[in-house]
């Protein structure tokens, strides 16, 4: 009955409006909450390997350099300098293994006999982020290894058959183990490898760290001082910055290898501003409901300050207030999530796929915690609104 | 309940010439269950009485108390508290709910106070000759009509005090002695007092006490 009295007359264009309003609101925050989500969950595998925002850089083989008059070594000040930049988040210079390095096939392994001298690079296993256990010691049974892709590449499209040997997969690669054979200071040796994962960003072959450390205070001669390519991670969105650094120390950078990344920053501006503008929406219907809620109040002012002086407790009416309030917005809520899951469904999902993108797409759990949290906004304002209202209604 | 008036003087009445027997501008004290008249003629305060007893004007000077406690130190929430349980009230714009029909507006009292059961609440209609009415609007009765759905609802509740504002102005003195023995008798069952203004009617009923304005 007190739903009743206070709702005399409540359903009126102002609700209409709210109502409409919120739902469009909220609807758009969601859709383009869970657009950002399933654009960033789209990797590359370069990502998996060494997360979105890090890039090799070299500096540019130049004809001097061929003669000798510049190095293409970054010196301790060139490395500061790169640390002193404000969009670089971290810097690590590669470590050579200061030592020959051999490669073969373990025989029984699958792999055709082959045998190629190589070079060991390391960079700080705080850049790898692999699924395989990339740290070593001396009791490891292997080492592991990440290979440029290209590496394979000219083993199966070319050498494999100038040399009239059979390709090999990447499966298989990673499958086999490998022999390693280790010459320097003086010193001999053979140790067995394994190929982790391949990576198009980083044409070098890489092994952790700690092996690294390990092996060139054994069979190092001393003669490697500077590092001449540089690991670095860089802040969201600093491509910009990045192309200037390059032209002002003359750098080498693999471009394509953050071509995703950079798009992916762009789908996520665009999306991003159409979110803003969607929580501007929600903020706004927000207001039009506390103003509906405050119209309602007015409007029932005589019925809310007589059930006062009934002895009706300022509590109830709120209640009765919110009670129906988070029914409206319940339904808005829940119908919200609806359109938003089906135009995800039916009209990106679909678009996507006719476009060949396979996006596997990301929980929905994030968007649908988001959608409570604004139901929970709007209860709380509405709620401080309403309370303070007839508070105001009772000692008037 | 005890009630206490110190030297109370509400604004809108501070230029009046008030006689010494007056409530206002002195000092009385009347410890209920008693049965009060509060004759005046118009605009001496009597809804001003009522009101600021029933704690909806603070526009005033002095101290009102109820058993002793200041009432402008009471919060929203006692009066809420007092208003169920100690302090009932008829108030001479009836405050009832056009709307809602006179079951409606009676049930949403009772609700609260769960104090009558349907049949006594049957009979009280019955008894104050508007049984028929039960299902009408309010809105859309007579003023005398609404006047006896009001003094019913004010009767679903247990009080100390009863707070009466001209409750009889739209009835006839048959009508009116009828209601009044009604509330004298409920009066009694609680154990309480009540203050009944009037605008000079005794309607024919002995009172503990008479106040004036």
């Amino acid at each position: 009955m007190l739903k009743k009295i206070l709702f005399r007359d409540s359903k009126n264009f102002q609700f209409i409006f709210a109502t409409a309003g919120a739902l469009i609101g909220l609807t758009a925050l969601l859709l383009s909450l869970q657009l950002i989500m399933d654009v960033q969950s789209f990797h590359s595998n370069e990502e998996e390997l060494f997360g979105p925002n890090s890039v090799v850089i070299q500096k540019k083989v130049t004809k001097l350099t061929t003669i000798g008059m510049n190095s293409t070594e970054f010196s301790p000040t060139d490395i500061q300098s790169l640390k002193d930049k404000e969009f670089i988040t971290d810097v690590a210079p590669f470590k050579s293994a200061d030592f020959k390095v051999g490669i073969s096939e373990v025989e029984g392994d699958g792999l055709p006999h082959f045998y190629a001298d190589m070079f060991f690079q390391a960079i700080p296993s705080r850049f790898m982020d692999i699924n395989v256990d990339w740290e070593w010691n001396e009791e490891s049974e292997f080492i592991p290894i990440v290979l440029p892709r290209d590496f394979i590449m000219i083993i199966n499209y070319g050498f494999a058959q100038s040399q009239g040997i059979n390709q090999i997969s990447e499966e298989l690669l990673m499958a086999a183990r490998l022999t390693i054979y280790i010459d320097g200071n003086g010193k001999k040796t053979q140790m067995i490898g394994r190929v982790v994962g391949f990576s198009h960003k980083i044409s070098s072959i890489l092994v952790p760290e700690s092996f690294l450390t390990h092996a060139n205070g054994i069979y190092g001669n001393g003669e490697i001082k500077n590092s001449s390519r540089i690991f670095i991670t860089t802040k969201d969105n600093s491509y910009g910055e990045l192309d200037d650094l390059m032209d002002e120390m003359n750098l080498d950078i693999n471009k394509s290898a953050i071509d995703v990344a950079k798009i992916k920053t762009i789908i996520a501006v665009v999306i991003g501003i159409f979110g803003i503008a969607s929580v501007l929406i929600m903020l706004l219907s927000l207001l039009g409901f506390v103003q509906y809620s405050q119209l309602v109040l007015s409007k029932a002012s005589y019925e809310i300050k007589t059930l006062l002086r009934l002895g009706y407790s300022i509590k109830s009416i709120v209640n009765t207030f919110i009670k129906q309030l988070s029914i409206t917005f319940g339904i808005i809520t829940i119908s919200a999530i609806a359109i938003m899951f089906i135009v995800k469904l039916f009209v990106v999902n679909t678009w996507l796929e006719n476009n060949g993108i396979n996006i596997e797409g990301s929980s929905l759990v994030t968007t649908i915690i988001v959608a409570i949290l604004c139901f929970g906004l709007f209860i709380v304002s509405n709620y401080l609104n309403i309370k303070k209202t007839v508070n105001k209604l009772g000692d008037a | 309940m005890l009630l206490e008036f110190k030297n109370v003087m509400p604004f809108p009445l501070k230029d009046y010439k008030h006689d010494d027997t007056s409530v206002w501008k002195s000092e009385f004290a009347i410890e209920f269950p008693k049965k009060v008249l509060l004759n005046a003629n118009s605009g001496k305060g009597k809804s001003t009485f009522v009101n600021t007893v029933y704690g909806l004007r603070k526009d005033y000077v002095g101290t009102v108390l109820l058993n002793g406690s200041p009432i402008d130190t009471l919060s929203i929430h006692d009066w809420i508290e007092l208003r169920r349980t100690k302090l009932s009230a008829i108030f001479q714009d009836l405050q009832l709910f056009p709307e809602l029909n006179v079951w409606e507006n009676l049930t949403l009292k009772n609700q609260l106070t769960s104090h009558k059961t349907e049949a006594e609440m049957e009979a009280m209609l019955s008894l104050l000759g508007i049984g028929d009415k039960k299902y009408q609007k309010c809105g859309t009765l007579s003023l005398g009509q609404q006047q006896r759905v009001a003094i019913i609802r004010a009767l679903l509740q247990p009080f100390e005090l009863l707070l009466m504002d001209e409750p009889f102005s739209h009835l006839d003195e048959g009508n009116a002695k009828i209601a009044l023995d009604l509330i004298s008798a409920e009066t009694d069952l609680n154990g309480g007092g009540f203050v009944l203004t009037s605008l000079g009617s005794y309607h024919g009923y002995t009172y503990d006490h008479e106040l004036k304005l």
